[in-house]
């Protein structure tokens, strides 16, 4: 079935493909100029990006705003760091992850079950302040100097073997990573799992009279999103070398909320376009200034009075009309 | 018997007089938040900003030489106007989307962020400690209490009187408990909703700005003094019930107890885990809080 999500999400694509034709173009000029700061950035903005598109999966699917998204991401983060200090193995460190987050996805999912709207962001909130407070004061997680000296290790391909102390190679496995992240959740959302979470948004009291179960809807894209933010937040120790309770803290939810919206909720895309362009203004801004958050702000706020869809509510229609001409001469 | 009396007089009695003064600042944050939220359903996330911006602007104004007494008064007749161009201005803008709750979160955690930036701009990020207004301390019932602390239990307890008072007491709190309950409603019997929305909003901007001038001696003033603060607001608030009056008052003095009290059993920097505990547990088992929304019988 084709209809108007289906062809926006087209038009997604086609964005996701100039953003990695982009990446690509990025790390050969990276490799040329034998750069390394640049390379590690772009790829910590790729790997918060994984964390927006997770929080995007809630807020403009099924129009759950999470304030508490960095208590998955961090749960990733200490998870994969404590797995790789004893079994330095990528697929170890990612399949704890998985399993683990899964798991919490559940329990914390049965716990949020319970409330709707604006209590959700509230209980999502009050939940990551709890585990942010119990690991900044828990001695044997490093407490508030968080855990350090993850070794780097190398990520087993079958084929190739990939250090991810090498900065292309990790920009680019982790590229790779993220697409697939949002390759796999624009699918999933293509099925009619996805539609009926749109539903959910437009009109939960509806559903129960078309036949569907809403608790298990909601309940699958909890842990969805809390899978995807974990499996992200496990990517982090393996490019610096370290966790810090910050992971856990309010700012990295919050800075997760303004890349999804800024870049444009309900596209998938906007959450990766939404973290680049964020990392590019807070390290231009911030060269000239170290006020970049009034920028960023002000920004956010602009956004949110006139740019309902972000970003992308400008760009996409646009592709969205060439692809539509493409097919139509 | 006289070992019970020992403990309470000199361990439990002065620690629960600590929760007190803590417990009176929260509600004082608190209020504000519940009145918006009670009659706009905004979830202000700048308010803990606003809390501070009442302790910069009185740190401001104090270093041109005005008295402490008069920056009392002052300092909120300032905050009311930057409250109503801030309803009218910025949350009207996106009021009426589909996604009120979500949109006006968004809008005022982004003001919150700009008015952070902006303190550490114009004040830099150091913290400054203002002179305490009141000196020395009296003692009550053989108990030692510092007399600004003692004064501020007192002018607390005051403001929490008159916001009930004028909320529940008047014509101009009917108006308010009455675009609370039904806003069609209300505007049809001539209530001006719009400046109602916008009056109350800059009241409870006041209010917050009231309370970081009461509290700027003891807490000190910095530019992200907001943000520890308004967890707890932001607590009481959802455990008394969002909108509700009462239940701000109840639950403050109860979580601040709760947190006062279990410091001495265990090392308080686990007093904050459970207090955001009881208020996930709350949300879980009854999220609409203790007591009924205002308005709402």
């Amino acid at each position: 079935m084709v209809d108007a999500i289906t062809r926006s999400m087209r038009a997604s694509h086609v964005l996701v493909a100039v953003l990695v034709a982009g990446s690509l173009a990025f790390a050969g000029v990276g490799v040329a100029i034998n750069d390394t700061f640049y390379l590690r950035l772009a790829t910590e903005a790729l790997i918060f990006a994984g964390l927006a598109l997770s929080v995007d999966i809630l807020l403009g699917y099924t129009g759950l705003l999470s304030l508490g998204q960095a208590l998955f991401f961090g749960l990733g983060a200490y998870l994969s760091a404590t797995v790789l200090m004893v079994v330095p193995s990528f697929w170890a460190a990612m399949g704890a992850t998985a399993i683990a987050s899964a798991l919490a996805g559940l329990v914390g999912g049965f716990i949020v079950q319970r409330v709707r709207g604006v209590y959700f962001a509230l209980i999502t909130f009050g939940m990551a302040q709890v585990a942010a407070k119990i690991v900044y004061n828990t001695r044997a997680l490093g407490a508030s100097d968080g855990l350090i000296g993850v070794p780097v290790i190398n990520i087993n391909l079958g084929v190739v073997s990939l250090s991810s102390a090498s900065p292309a190679g990790f920009f680019l496995f982790v590229l790779a990573l993220i697409v697939v992240f949002y390759a796999f959740a624009a699918y999933l959302l293509d099925t009619p799992f996805g539609r009926l979470l749109i539903a959910l948004r437009a009109n939960e009291s509806r559903i129960p009279f078309l036949g569907y179960r809403t608790s298990s809807a909601r309940l699958a894209a909890y842990v969805i999103a809390a899978m995807i933010a974990a499996l992200s937040g496990a990517l982090y120790p393996m490019l610096r070398g370290f966790v810090s309770p910050e992971l856990l803290f309010f700012a990295t939810s919050g800075n997760a909320v303004i890349t999804v919206v800024t870049g444009g909720a309900g596209t998938l895309v906007g959450a990766l376009y939404g973290g680049l362009l964020l990392t590019v203004l807070k390290s231009v801004v911030g060269s000239y200034t170290e006020h970049h958050l009034i920028v960023i702000g002000l920004l956010f706020m602009g956004a949110v009075v006139f740019l309902p869809k972000g970003l992308m509510g400008i760009v996409r229609p646009a592709i969205e009309r060439l692809l539509a001409r493409g097919r139509t001469p | 018997m006289s070992a019970a009396v020992e403990y309470f007089q000199y361990v439990l009695a002065p620690q629960m007089l600590i929760g007190l003064v803590l417990g009176v600042a929260v509600i004082l944050v608190a209020l504000g938040l519940t009145i918006i939220f009670g009659l706009l359903d905004v979830i202000n996330m700048s308010h803990g900003e606003f809390y501070a911006l009442g302790a910069f602007i009185a740190l401001a104004l104090a270093s041109i030489g005005l008295p402490y007494w008069l920056l009392l008064a002052l300092v909120p007749l300032l905050m009311l106007p930057i409250g109503y161009v801030v309803e009218r201005g910025l949350i009207q803008r996106v009021f009426h989307s589909r996604d009120r709750h979500v949109t006006t979160l968004l809008l005022t955690f982004g003001l919150g962020l700009v008015l952070e930036d902006a303190y550490r701009l114009v004040f830099g990020p150091n913290p400054y400690k203002p002179e305490t207004p009141i000196s020395g301390g009296v003692e009550l019932f053989g108990i030692f209490i510092p007399s600004y602390r003692l004064f501020l239990i007192v002018i607390g307890a005051a403001i929490i009187a008159a916001v009930a008072f004028v909320v529940y007491r008047t014509r101009l709190g009917a108006m308010v408990r009455a675009a609370a309950y039904d806003r069609h409603m209300a505007a049809s019997l001539g209530v001006p909703v719009q400046h109602v929305y916008a009056g109350a909003f800059a009241f409870g901007v006041a209010l917050a700005g009231l309370a970081g001038v009461l509290l700027a001696p003891i807490y000190t003033v910095f530019p992200t003094m907001g943000r520890d603060f308004i967890l707890m607001a932001f607590t009481v608030v959802i455990v008394g019930g969002m909108g509700s009056i009462a239940g701000v008052v109840v639950a403050g003095l109860l979580l601040s107890q709760v947190q006062a009290i279990v410091s001495l059993y265990i090392s308080p920097v686990w007093s904050e885990p459970i207090v955001f505990g009881i208020m996930v547990a709350m949300l879980m088992v009854r999220p609409q809080g203790l007591f009924n929304r205002l308005g709402h019988g």
